[in-house]
């Protein structure tokens, strides 16, 4: 009686992957448990927290409320597509490092992957625009405090750099 | 041979000390902000099991039928048990009070919503939910215990027959003279209040994978475990294994915050895991079990509150009397909250007598956790309302009623009335720095206008205690049985001068491998990158306890700086053979061990390390040739509670004063933290940017428990706030920006004079943001008197206000 697993095909991080999907299989277990790209966590499963945010054909998506079928034939930037192959951390992940803007880390890279798209849709967003995108993302250790001193700090460095660089 | 730990940064055998006490990017962040640390879920051992738990849809019920035939058979399915299992092969958990623990899976009948009743180990998660659904079970529902106050009274039904009453602890802890005090004071003022639930939610959930070998008869568990050396002592003493056939290898936490919890469904696990021949099993908790039924939920309180002022406005007593709603059982340590009080139970004011009457009762609500601050908050929340109700009442300004009454800085070491002793301090220049920082004056200016205009605008000042580094004598009073709080570490030099530091605890978020990483590069002069931090397992690590009650970096500080002197001891002996000296004529600094004024007398931690491993000839003949020390840290001169709970129990007392102004819109009732400012002291700071982020995460938390957060059950005991949706966790949007400042009174009693910071801002945020709305309501006559102070909360207290149906508050005649 177990489930009919479905073929899944989509590149994740600039390359081509594939995998069997459960029709109830959502994209971020998917991404975990089939792929093995453990980077992105998950926190409530329900669509609250966004730790689980990835970035679906561009679109800061949370991983727990799409299907994994419904994801095939999409590009998928995670976490572990932003820094260089060499190890060089991007801006923003960069930025976190330097003004403490993660104590545990879990939540990070839902908030890494919300802002990447901050980062490619508005290069110099409003204060307002900021909070819309991090009040999608809830963190328990920081109070925000050093995450926005990290945004902020992000967004200088990058100046008007209109778009960003990563693995995808 | 001694070893003597620096008391302050100078003392650390360098010139240059270019890491402790400086702003030190953290260490472990660039594998988490690329996804590569790894957590427990994020592991996957070969045959391994997922675990799904059948949890109790009734606060209390007896279970008439339980079959676990069909689940069995599914396709799949390893494993099924069941509380006959872990009747047949484990005991009750340790709890405090003592003898209120219970078996981890339900008997004959259920104490709470999302107790576990039975659970499968199957090939995947999804398979093993799809069997719990072929669980067949039949319960009768009985009416369940909700009211603590009803709980009590004798005809009331017990939530577990065999205890024959439902108060788990029931006592009264007498400091001084108090009748008197009350007799003789001029003011005396009564105030009841209410803290709701509130609880750590950590955004990783808790999980745990256990393999129960049949052979060896061993047990490990891996998991996201906060203590891990005290949860493999506890599992030993479920399973009744010995203490060395329990191995723990604790995962990084995503959070901790004291709410991990777990041990429930660990033990699950551990069963099941025995049952499928010693396969491992997966258990992750989903977030609405967590919410429901983890270790979320703390502090559910109902105070009655009296304080004694004399003529002069000086506070001659307190009397504390707690109702604290525990739950169905004693298990999760959730007592422990409603003992640390004692640590700090008069705050940071010279109030010479206290009394404490404590009853702990038993519902049929989940068991109550642990969170940080481990229930001095809600205690401070009252005792600040009060410092305001008799301020208010006698006509003077409330920070200049705490400044009268603070503990004058020469007093230090202080012991209060309930027996623990403060390091040191400096509370009226924290008053001042932050009245400064906050613009207390112009505040008060603001607040005229705005009263003038008919606008609700508060301004609070409270001051809290943290007390720091703990250790279990602070918990006896409960019936908690404690396992000591040793830290170890042990450091080792390999034969090219790198180090490795072995500890015993996991990453949790604050920056503890960095420290450990600061001091052994400060102590040798080399550089962070030299160093490596090898967290170990419970079988190998040296003693330790892990992080808790804001002693960690105390305690890793003195294990490390330990280690590291007893390193240099040893090669101090070393070079001495070498250069054909006394050991005492050699200096270590710098990372050089050297005679001072010679010339050309100078080697390298490196070089003697190379010699002690390579060359035997070179060596003194009775020497031990590893470049390796183990220090195990405990804090020093802890007592046991005398008859009345008094011991010396926390090593440290930090301190702070928070000003936050507040406007309430009275037709909503919403609050809007205007202004918010902290001014604290916590000795030295050993990486002042985590130190930050500490007291910055902790104030947001504050915030969550003053005005958002609060586990909500219905008249039915059936919890109402199972989703993120209904659990109200502050965004960025709802957390103010801090002005910050610090004074630094290194404790005389700790390594390098720092002071438990860890919990920190919790202690005085819900205090400080009630004390803002209450002085906003106080021209209405409305007050707050409890938490979380919701709109609907603050509307309905102004409506009551407006109709006159507030109790009269506050001072009662003394006759």
């Amino acid at each position: 009686m177990s489930p009919t697993r479905i073929p899944v095909r989509l590149r994740v991080n600039g390359r081509p992957a594939e995998g069997l999907a459960e029709p109830r299989t959502s994209l971020v277990d998917f991404l975990r448990d089939e792929l093995d790209l453990t980077g992105t966590h998950v926190g409530c499963e329900h669509g609250v927290c966004g730790l689980c945010t990835v970035r679906v054909d561009g679109v800061a998506v949370r991983g727990c409320l799409m299907l994994a079928v419904q994801a095939d034939g999409a590009e998928i930037l995670t976490v572990e597509g932003l820094a260089s192959p060499d190890g060089k951390l991007h801006p923003l992940q960069e930025a976190f490092a330097e003004e403490h803007g993660l104590q545990c880390g879990f939540c990070t890279p839902g908030f890494l992957m919300a802002l990447h798209e901050l980062i490619d849709d508005e290069p110099n967003p409003s204060e307002e625009q900021i909070r819309d995108v991090l009040g999608g993302q809830l963190c328990r250790c920081t109070g925000y405090a050093g995450i926005l001193r990290a945004v902020q700090s992000a967004f200088a460095k990058l100046g008007a750099s209109p778009s960003t660089e990563s693995g995808a | 041979m001694a070893i003597e730990i620096p008391k302050n940064l100078d003392g650390l055998p360098t010139s240059q000390r270019r890491f402790v006490g400086r702003r030190v990017r953290r260490r472990e962040d660039p594998a988490l902000l690329t996804g590569r640390t790894e957590f427990l879920d994020d592991i996957k051992l070969p045959r391994m099991l997922h675990c799904a738990v059948l949890r109790s849809p009734f606060p209390r019920a007896r279970i008439e039928s339980l079959d676990v035939t069909a689940a069995e058979a599914l396709p799949g399915v390893e494993a099924v048990v069941t509380g006959e299992d872990a009747r047949r092969w484990s005991h009750p958990a340790a709890s405090s009070p003592d003898g209120w623990g219970g078996h981890c899976l339900a008997g004959d009948e259920v104490r709470f919503v999302g107790e576990p009743v039975a659970a499968v180990a199957a090939q995947s998660r999804a398979a093993a939910e799809d069997a719990l659904e072929a669980i067949e079970i039949e319960y009768e529902p009985l009416d369940p215990i909700v009211d603590p106050f009803e709980a009590m009274k004798p005809e009331s039904p017990l939530v577990d027959e065999a205890k024959g009453t439902n108060k788990m602890l029931d006592r009264v802890f007498t400091w001084g003279d108090v009748d008197a005090a009350f007799d003789a004071a001029p003011h005396v003022f009564r105030e009841s209040f209410r803290w709701n639930r509130v609880g750590a939610n950590p955004t990783e959930t808790f999980g745990a994978i256990c393999e129960w070998d049949p052979m060896s008869l061993e047990l490990t568990v891996r998991g996201s475990i906060q203590s891990a050396s005290h949860f493999g002592l506890g599992r030993a003493a479920v399973f009744g294994l010995p203490s060395n056939k329990v191995n723990v290898i604790a995962t990084p936490h995503g959070g901790s915050f004291g709410g991990r919890g777990g041990t429930r469904c660990t033990d699950v696990a551990c069963l099941l895991s025995r049952k499928a021949e010693g396969r491992p099993v997966k258990w992750i908790e989903d977030r609405m079990e967590y919410l429901t039924a983890g270790g979320s939920q703390a502090w559910d309180r109902h105070y009655e509150v009296e304080l004694a002022v004399d003529a002069d406005a000086k506070v001659t007593g307190l009397r504390v009397k707690l109702v604290d709603d525990l739950g169905a059982n004693g298990e999760p340590y959730g007592a422990i909250c409603a003992a640390k009080p004692l640590a700090a139970f008069t705050g940071p004011y010279a109030i010479p007598v206290a009394a404490y009457d404590l009853k702990l009762v038993a519902t049929n609500k989940l068991p109550s956790s642990p969170y940080r601050g481990m229930g001095p908050p809600p205690h401070f929340f009252v005792l600040e309302q009060m410092m305001d109700i008799a301020a208010r009442s006698l006509a003077i300004d409330p920070a200049e009623f705490r400044r009268k009454n603070f503990i004058p800085k020469d007093a230090f070491p202080y012991t209060i009335p309930s027996g623990n002793e403060y390091d040191s301090g400096d509370y009226e220049q924290v008053l001042d720095r932050a009245l400064e920082l906050a613009d207390y004056a112009g505040l008060r200016r603001q607040q005229a206008e705005a009263r003038a205009a008919g606008r609700l605008f508060g301004v609070g000042v409270a001051s809290a205690i943290e007390p720091g580094v703990f250790d279990w004598n602070a918990y006896a009073i409960v019936g908690l049985p404690g396992t000591g709080v040793p830290e170890g570490a042990t450091v080792n030099i390999d034969i090219l001068g790198m180090i490795s530091v072995r500890v015993g605890f996991a990453m949790e978020g604050q920056g503890q491998y960095t420290l450990v990483s600061q001091l052994a590069a400060d102590y040798f002069g080399c550089e962070l990158e030299a160093v490596r931090v090898v967290p170990m397992d419970t079988q190998s690590a040296p003693p330790s306890f892990g992080p808790g009650g804001s002693r960690l970096g105390v305690a890793i500080t003195g294990a490390v700086l330990g280690a590291c002197e007893k390193i240099r001891g040893k090669m101090t002996r070393v070079v001495a053979g070498l250069m054909q000296t006394e050991p005492e004529n050699i200096v270590f600094r710098d990372g050089k061990f050297g005679i001072p004024g010679v010339e050309g007398a100078s080697m390298s931690v490196a070089e003697v390390a190379g010699t002690m491993l390579a060359r035997s000839d070179l060596l003194p003949p009775d020497i031990d040739p590893r470049p390796e020390a183990t220090h195990v840290w405990t804090a020093a001169g802890r007592t046991e509670p005398d008859a009345q709970g008094r011991a010396k129990s926390y090593l440290t007392a930090a301190q702070s004063v928070h000003v936050v102004a507040v406007e309430i819109d009275p037709e909503t009732g919403q609050t809007e933290i205007l202004r918010y400012a902290v001014v604290d002291d916590c000795g030295t700071r050993l990486n002042p940017v985590v130190v930050q982020g500490q007291l910055e995460g902790s104030v947001a938390q504050g915030i969550g428990a003053a005005l958002y957060e609060e586990y909500v059950y219905d008249d039915d005991a059936q919890p109402l706030t199972t989703t993120y949706m209904d659990y109200l966790i502050p965004t960025v949007n709802e957390i103010p920006e801090l002005l910050r400042d610090e004074v630094v009174t290194p404790s005389p009693f700790t390594p390098l004079g720092a002071k438990g910071c860890g919990e920190g801002a919790i202690h005085t945020t819900p205090a400080a943001v009630l004390c803002a709305i209450n002085d906003a309501l106080a021209p209405l006559g409305a007050r707050a008197r409890e938490v979380p102070a919701t709109p609907n909360r603050v509307w309905n207290w102004i409506q009551e206000a407006g109709d006159g149906n507030q109790t009269p508050q506050g001072e009662g005649s003394n006759g």
